[in-house]
């Protein structure tokens, strides 16, 4: 149970996450929805609640409730969501019946789309272009998986509370995408883009060191002793958070 | 002044990564040197406080391999005691000779030690520790100590590591350095229950200040544990030997009943110890603990040397002096240039940190710039000083320490 419950708030708050960067930076999904002003509001029994609002080509993700949603999507439990999410089941509509052309085509393009940028291993030559994609994602997805882990996997909140209160900031270098978790009494939240004065920090020199550092095709101790990967600051925050990192991949696959 | 490149340690690394889990592992991996750009993989020779890496680069050396080098690398007495012993037998078929001087050696030196039992690390006494404790009591629950290292065995790591279940610390509960009132309250409210506390004699963890143990708190965690039947083990992996002659224990003034030692009994041979008291010993007899390479006569030789010489030349005075010199330096120095560095710890193990980053990233810059230039700093772990520092490496090193902080404003 906590298995699902778990990889549905993954599937919830971090992969749904990415639909805000795939509308601004997709261009053929950003015209799937340039002119859409429509809400989704996820509900999960005993399980995590999220929405997705789309504004004249603009996306935004969320934790909880959203005020007067289009559509309302209904799942009996975090097994159902996954299921969804693995193609295996449908959601519920408990509102928004005249919305469900926009479910079954827009939107499912949409996720589409998401799921061939995050899956590189169907991809034979991917481009640079895929690959800046993939790597965006995939940072966000560990980043905002990792509350989630840490909240409910066993290990991993022991792990948390070692980690002392402060930030972490997370950087694909020159100027690729970045991520920051703030650590509060264990708590771990992650956010898009980059903060001030972080506590301990981690580069990835590029996009290629980046996407195979975090799609694990690389060895990590590797990459940082041959500073490929840069870590400074309060080290033993990063050390701590590799072990959530870690188990990721088991909560996604 | 010239500052060093590393081109011999970065391709040695990559193949080593190739049939090595991590390339270099455990506690001498680069992951915690930062910049990493700045540091040496790889040592080709040693002697003395000074070694040279594979691409010939030259370092005063102010880890000492983690601690074991105490009289300089490659002492001609020590090597030429190992040698000795070597030539007569080495790993035979039953202990020599000397196993039984090197443990009168510790007897007749460590005030607590009636006896003395040999390994070869410092974890393989520190877990002996705990199975004579619940040997001596008929207890199961231990106590160590948060932020405490006391090797990578099962129990003395945390289960949320890799490959630690919850089952290897079920027995471990985790006090607070210098908390007497908690470790008191939880001992009476768990009376008969606890076989013994482990700790190391100050609070020396890594990526920290190190903490001295508060006024008075050792004796009443003696009295303590005497009241509770509870066996006092002392781990001195670390300082053993650079403190105190007798024990570190007796630098701070009270009697463990079971101490470790490592590092520093050999000058580099591999070599550990666990010592006792009378009360102890039957405990220590029963538990079954053995390796293959335990009877090593070399090692043991080795450190019967290194103990005569510590006190003949009077090594522990030596490094305290060398390393109030070195610390007071660099905390001047410091000064001059606009920084405050905080020296805490022993002077013989010193741990420096430039307080005016809280992220760090300022002090490892600094020590970064410092080892490129000759003088090996670490920014997350105490450094070690040896009898073997001369006034001379204290000098250089402060010229260098101060291009370092010119370097740190010219970035």
């Amino acid at each position: 149970m906590t298995y699902q419950k778990i990889r549905a708030g993954i599937n919830l708050y971090a992969v749904i996450k990415n639909l805000e960067d795939l509308i601004a930076l997709d261009n053929e999904c950003n015209q799937l929805v340039r002119e859409s002003v429509i809400s989704i509001q996820f509900k999960v029994k005993n399980g995590p609640k999220a929405w997705i609002n789309f504004n004249k080509g603009e996306c935004e993700v969320g934790q909880g409730k959203i005020k007067n949603p289009k559509i309302v999507l209904w799942f009996s439990s975090p097994e159902h969501l996954n299921k969804m999410f693995d193609g295996k089941a449908n959601p519920i509509p408990l509102k928004g019946f005249t919305k469900i052309k926009f479910l079954q085509n827009e939107f499912t393009q949409i996720t589409s789309k998401l799921e061939y940028y995050l899956k590189p291993e169907l991809i034979k030559t991917p481009s640079d272009d895929y690959l800046k994609l993939n790597t965006r994602f995939t940072l966000t997805v560990a980043a905002f998986a990792l509350s989630e882990i840490a909240k409910n996997d066993k290990k991993a909140k022991i792990t948390a509370s070692h980690i002392p209160n402060g930030k972490i900031q997370l950087s694909v270098l020159p100027d690729g995408p970045a991520v920051y978790l703030t650590i509060e009494k264990g708590v771990i939240t992650a956010n898009k883009g980059k903060t001030n004065n972080p506590d301990a920090v981690m580069e990835m020199k590029d996009y290629k060191t980046a996407n195979d550092f975090l799609n694990g095709k690389s060895n990590p101790f590797k990459a940082i002793a041959c500073g490929e990967v840069i870590i400074k600051g309060q080290t033993p925050m990063l050390d701590n958070l590799s072990l959530i990192l870690d188990k990721v991949q088991h909560y996604i696959e | 002044m010239k500052t060093y490149t590393y081109t011999k340690s970065r391709e040695l690394f990559k193949k080593a990564t190739d049939v090595i889990p991590c390339g270099i592992y455990g506690h001498f991996s680069p992951a915690p040197l930062i910049p990493v750009s700045d540091y040496p993989f790889y040592v080709d020779k040693a002697k003395g406080s000074r070694f040279w890496d594979v691409d010939g680069n030259e370092f005063i050396d102010y880890m000492c391999a983690y601690g074991p080098m105490v009289l300089g690398y490659n002492n001609e007495k020590i090597d030429a005691a190992a040698a000795a012993q070597r030539e007569k037998v080495n790993c035979g078929p039953a202990p020599g000779e000397v196993m039984i001087e090197l443990a009168q050696e510790f007897v007749d030196t460590v005030d607590i030690a009636d006896w003395a039992f040999f390994a070869k690390n410092g974890a393989d006494m520190t877990t002996f520790a705990l199975m004579v404790a619940r040997a001596k009591t008929g207890r199961d629950k231990i106590i160590r100590l948060k932020g405490g290292y006391h090797g990578t065995a099962p129990w003395s790591q945390s289960p949320d590591h890799h490959g630690i279940t919850f089952g290897d610390s079920q027995n471990i509960v985790i006090g607070e350095w210098n908390n007497y009132e908690a470790l008191e309250k939880f001992l009476h409210q768990n009376k008969g229950e606890v076989a013994g506390i482990i700790s190391t004699p100050y609070h020396h963890p890594t990526f920290a200040d190190n903490e001295l143990p508060a006024e008075g708190y050792w004796k009443k965690v003696e009295a303590l544990c005497k009241n509770e039947g509870v066996v006092l083990i002392l781990d001195s992996v670390r300082t053993g030997f650079r403190l105190d002659y007798g024990g570190s224990n007796e630098y701070f003034g009270f009697k463990p009943d079971l101490i470790a030692f490592c590092k520093a009994i050999a000058n580099g041979y591999p070599i550990s110890a666990l010592v006792g008291t009378e009360e102890m010993k039957n405990a220590a007899s029963n538990v079954f603990h053995t390796g293959s390479y335990w009877y090593s006569a070399e090692p043991m030789a080795a450190a019967l040397a290194t103990i005569r010489e510590l006190k003949a030349i009077n090594a522990v005075g030596r490094m305290h002096d060398i390393g109030v010199k070195l610390g007071q330096g660099l905390v001047d120095l410091a000064k001059e240039h606009g920084y405050n560095m905080k020296w805490s710890g022993h002077p013989a193990m010193p741990y420096f940190r430039i307080t005016d980053d809280p992220s760090l990233m300022l002090h490892q810059k600094w020590c970064g710039e410092c080892t490129k230039r000759g003088a090996y700093f670490t920014s997350h772990h105490n450094w070690f000083v040896s009898a073997a520092h001369t006034d001379e490496d204290i000098q250089q090193t402060l010229k260098i320490a101060d291009e370092a902080f010119k370097a740190l404003k010219s970035k």
